[in-house]
């Protein structure tokens, strides 16, 4: 039961990694694809009436973890407190930006927007990626299962670490590469004219960019936790994480090379799910890793509900989740093909 | 508890202001989404234009109430772990579930079809675009009662068993989505946003008639927003808000004597009408009161036994007496002057007369914040009141807070929130204020204008 748990939980947030990163990318992208008022409402406009849609798969994320790992969310969220209200602020920012950018004809009403919209999404993307990197280092866990840390201690990713260090520092830098690559892409195939054309080159640009840094966080995260690759390599799943690295890749980049724009889309997505499916993985059953104890560390079986409880979650989980695949089925016929400023236009919408 | 250092305090202060400001748009949305599915209802069945143009006009004001309350309601459920871990701990097994609930039953339904219903009436074309006015007003209602399923759980625990940890969890799903306390506070909250949404409705009706615009539009909103008003805020007061005023004495009758300032108890309890609760001197000061009339209201018969603080020990009574008086006496005030004033606009509306009353016009123009007052006052009443308990009988709000969060850090993120809702509420209402006075039908921003907006 716990197992599935983590994996549903997993699955959750890896849907919205999937699904909101293309909305960082495009937002960090903002400036450098559109470069007029016109070009810049597509870009939003291929965001556009979708983002809470997006957003609320961390809703439910973190409901759910609430649910059946509430010892989890105490103690991380007590722990990364400030990190925390970083990343809400900036989402309240970004939500706020793309609402009521468009609604103004107005030049510096749209600039100052677009760029709340641009820096909320970047500071996003960083933040998201310095969490994995933490998630995948450890933090600083006493033996009651709390901790609090600092924004950075002495840069050294041992003993009591804060929130940035040089590990968690090229996490973040990786994470920012590929979601803006993932959000050139999706660009790409929604967009028409010299948007989606210099969408495409950026998602080459970066995607070649993505590759060599991920070798070096592969290096780096063996240096780091060096009892991971042990541990990972007994778990089918992680193999299989792999596996379906391997395929996204070889779809991402037949995508990219033959300009199929959905086909590249589904390698990107795929690969951006298979990253963290593969370090997800590779932790289990830790969720917690303590980097002054490995005893002080909390799994799965440390951090659940009472097995009542999860019973119950788990008669009622699917009930919403095929609910909201059918909504899903519906969105995305609704959206689906190019946006039409005219048509998908957000101000007014 | 109380002091400037204490942790405590500031995630408690953090809290209530986040959660009184988050549902300042939720009641909005939850009140005005009826009348807007109304209006495409009517548009369907008659196909005259004005209600499409009511419906649409609507959406857009529904839009950017939505989009705030989306912003402001990600911080409230992650504030459970951040600043209450220690509550989390304990009752994650059992309030988790709702809320994860609330995500993937109402937030999932809302947030597919908002999309939709903004931006779709093109696309959907009319009879799916009625269906997913209706979506999202289901979605909104049943995010609504997850979540006062699990303050109900908080203010009378039911369904949960102590695990071998100590922590809660889950003995019976169905006893804790149909807690009483829950159908009750649901039933009288969201009449009570409807009475909001009538008035807001109502107040843009007026404002229109004053100014001699849109008047096709503006009769429209005054006859809604003022039928509506009217059964609703009876239904606010009878029989939801005498339910809710009964259950408390049941089962928190320290909270009822300190809710009506009783610090002695007895026979024949009266309501004061006036009166200072003066709990140092243990007394109501100045107090005018209605004889035998709280008995009645709490116990049914004018003779009943109410309890008085008197009777429990000291450490049991909510920490902010003062307060709770106050909040519970003017939401009941205001309560009682909106079905005075209600009324008389639907009398006026009946004799034709409204839209030449202009002082009522005025009145209603400039009532619905109030709405928002005493929907605030309602919440202070029902969390001031099951004070010191964060669940009511089972844990302490001291043993709740996240004992590695230090003050400091509290307070700076309060500011933080304090800075950034401050500008939500400035832009909200220019925007609103902006949809306002373009008005419904206007060519610019009527519904689907067909240029790009640059
Ligand atoms: C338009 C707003 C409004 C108005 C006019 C009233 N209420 Fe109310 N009341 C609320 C809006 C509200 C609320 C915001 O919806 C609350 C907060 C918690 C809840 O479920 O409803 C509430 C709570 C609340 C409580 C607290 C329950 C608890 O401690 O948990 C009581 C006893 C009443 N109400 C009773 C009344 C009575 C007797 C009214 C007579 C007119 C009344 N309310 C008018
Ligand atoms: C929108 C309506 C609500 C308002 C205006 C409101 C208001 C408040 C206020 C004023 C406090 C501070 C009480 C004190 O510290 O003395 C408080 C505390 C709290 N409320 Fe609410 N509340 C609302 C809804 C809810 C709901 C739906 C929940 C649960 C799901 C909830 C959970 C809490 C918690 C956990 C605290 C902190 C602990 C405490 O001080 O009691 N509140 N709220
Ligand atoms: C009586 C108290 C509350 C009611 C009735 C209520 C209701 C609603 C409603 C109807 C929405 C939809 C958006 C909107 O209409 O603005 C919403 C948004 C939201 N609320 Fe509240 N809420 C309350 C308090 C809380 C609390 C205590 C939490 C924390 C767990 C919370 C979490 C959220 C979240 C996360 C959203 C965003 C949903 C999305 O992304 O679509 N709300 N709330």
């Amino acid at each position: 039961m716990n197992a599935t748990w983590y994996s549903i939980l997993s699955f959750m947030l890896i849907v919205y990694v999937v699904l909101d990163g293309r909305n960082f990318g495009a937002g960090m992208l903002h400036w450098l694809v559109a470069r007029t008022p016109a070009e810049r409402r597509q870009v939003i406009a291929a965001i556009g009436p979708l983002w809470t849609w997006h957003e609320v798969w961390l809703v439910g994320f973190g409901g759910t973890m609430f649910a059946v790992f509430p010892k989890l969310l105490a103690s991380a969220f007590a722990g990364y407190y400030l990190a925390l209200f970083l990343i809400l602020w900036c989402l309240i920012l970004r939500g706020i930006s793309l609402e009521v950018g468009g609604q103004i004809n107005d030049r510096m009403w749209q600039g100052f927007w677009d760029f709340v919209f641009v820096v909320a999404s970047t500071l996003l993307a960083v933040l998201f990626g310095a969490a994995a990197g933490n998630m995948a280092r450890g933090v600083p866990l006493a033996s009651d299962g709390t901790f609090s840390m600092a924004f950075f201690t002495d840069f050294t990713p041992r003993g009591y670490v804060g929130l940035l260090d040089w590990y968690s520092v090229s996490i973040a830098l990786f994470a920012a590469v590929a979601l803006a690559a993932h959000g050139a892409t999706y660009l790409t195939l929604k967009t028409e004219g010299a948007v989606h054309d210099r969408s495409a080159g950026y998602a080459r640009v970066l995607w070649a960019t993505a590759a060599p840094l991920l070798l070096v966080i592969s290096v780096e995260s063996s240096v780091v936790r060096s009892d991971l690759l042990g541990h990972a390599i007994k778990n089918p799943y992680w193999w299989l994480g792999l596996l379906l690295d391997g395929a996204a890749a070889i779809t991402l980049i037949s995508g990219l090379v033959t300009r199929r724009e959905m086909r590249a889309l589904i390698g990107s997505s795929l690969l951006l799910a298979g990253l963290p499916a593969t370090g997800a993985a590779a932790i289990f059953p830790v969720v917690l890793h303590s980097t002054l104890a490995p005893e002080n560390s909390l799994t799965v079986y440390d951090v659940a509900a009472a097995p009542n409880s999860l019973t119950y979650a788990a008669i009622w989980w699917p009930i919403g989740f095929a609910l909201s695949a059918a909504y899903c089925v519906f969105v995305s016929r609704q959206y689906a093909g190019k946006v039409s400023v005219k048509r998908d236009n957000q101000g007014f919408y | 508890m109380n002091s400037i250092s204490d942790a405590a305090f500031w995630s408690r202060i953090q809290f209530a202001f986040t959660i009184t400001y988050h549902y300042l748009f939720p009641q909005l949305t939850m009140g005005l989404a009826w009348f807007i599915v109304y209006w495409k209802w009517r548009a369907l069945r008659t196909s005259d234009e004005k209600y499409n143009q009511a419906a649409r006009f609507w959406a857009k004001i529904f839009g950017l109430n939505f989009a705030v309350g989306v912003v402001t309601g990600i911080p409230m459920e992650f504030q459970f772990g951040t600043n209450w871990a220690g509550f989390s701990k304990y009752a994650g097994g059992v309030i988790g579930q709702t809320l994860a609930m609330e995500g993937m039953f109402a937030f999932f339904l809302e947030s597919a079809f908002i999309g939709a219903f903004i931006y779709g009436e093109k696309r959907l074309g009319p009879r799916y675009h009625f269906l997913a006015a209706l979506a999202v007003a289901l979605g909104s209602w049943s995010s609504g009662y997850f979540i006062i399923v699990t303050n109900a759980f908080m203010q009378h625990p039911v369904g949960y068993r102590i695990d071998a940890d100590g922590s809660l969890g889950i003995d019976s799903l169905s006893a804790y989505l149909l807690n009483q306390w829950a159908w009750i506070q649901f039933t009288h909250n969201q009449m009570a946003a409807l009475v909001t949404g009538s008035f807001v409705v109502a107040a843009v009706g007026a404002f229109y008639a004053l100014r001699g615009l849109h008047l096709e539009q503006a009769r429209l909103y005054l006859r809604a927003g003022t039928v509506m008003g009217l059964t609703a805020s009876l239904l606010v007061a009878f029989p939801t808000g005498d339910q809710q005023a009964k259950m408390v004495g049941i089962h928190q009758p320290v909270t009822l004597a300190a809710m009506e300032g009783r610090f002695v108890g007895g026979p024949m309890a009266g309501v004061a009408l006036i009166g200072q609760p003066n709990v140092a001197a243990r007394r109501l000061d100045n107090p005018i009161e209605v004889p035998g009339a709280l008995s009645f209201l709490a116990y049914g018969h004018f003779g009943s036994y109410v309890h008085g603080l008197d009777e429990y020990p000291e450490e049991s009574w909510p920490d902010n007496i003062e307060l709770l008086y106050y909040s519970f006496h003017l939401m009941i005030t205001l309560g009682t002057i909106f079905i005075v004033l209600m009324f008389g606009a639907v009398i006026q509306i009946l004799r034709g007369r409204l839209e030449s009353s202009r002082w009522l016009l005025w009145v209603l123009m400039l009532a619905f914040p109030f709405l928002y007052i005493a929907n605030t006052l309602g919440w202070m009443t029902a969390e001031l009141g099951r004070q010191p308990w964060l669940i009511y009988g089972l844990f302490r709000t001291s043993d709740g807070y996240s004992k590695v969060v230090s003050s400091g850090d509290t307070v700076f993120t309060l500011i933080g929130f304090v800075g950034l809702y401050f500008v939500l509420g400035v832009l909200f209402l220019f925007m609103v204020g902006r949809e306002i006075s373009h008005g419904p039908g206007d060519p610019e921003t009527g519904g689907h204008s067909e240029e790009p907006s640059v």
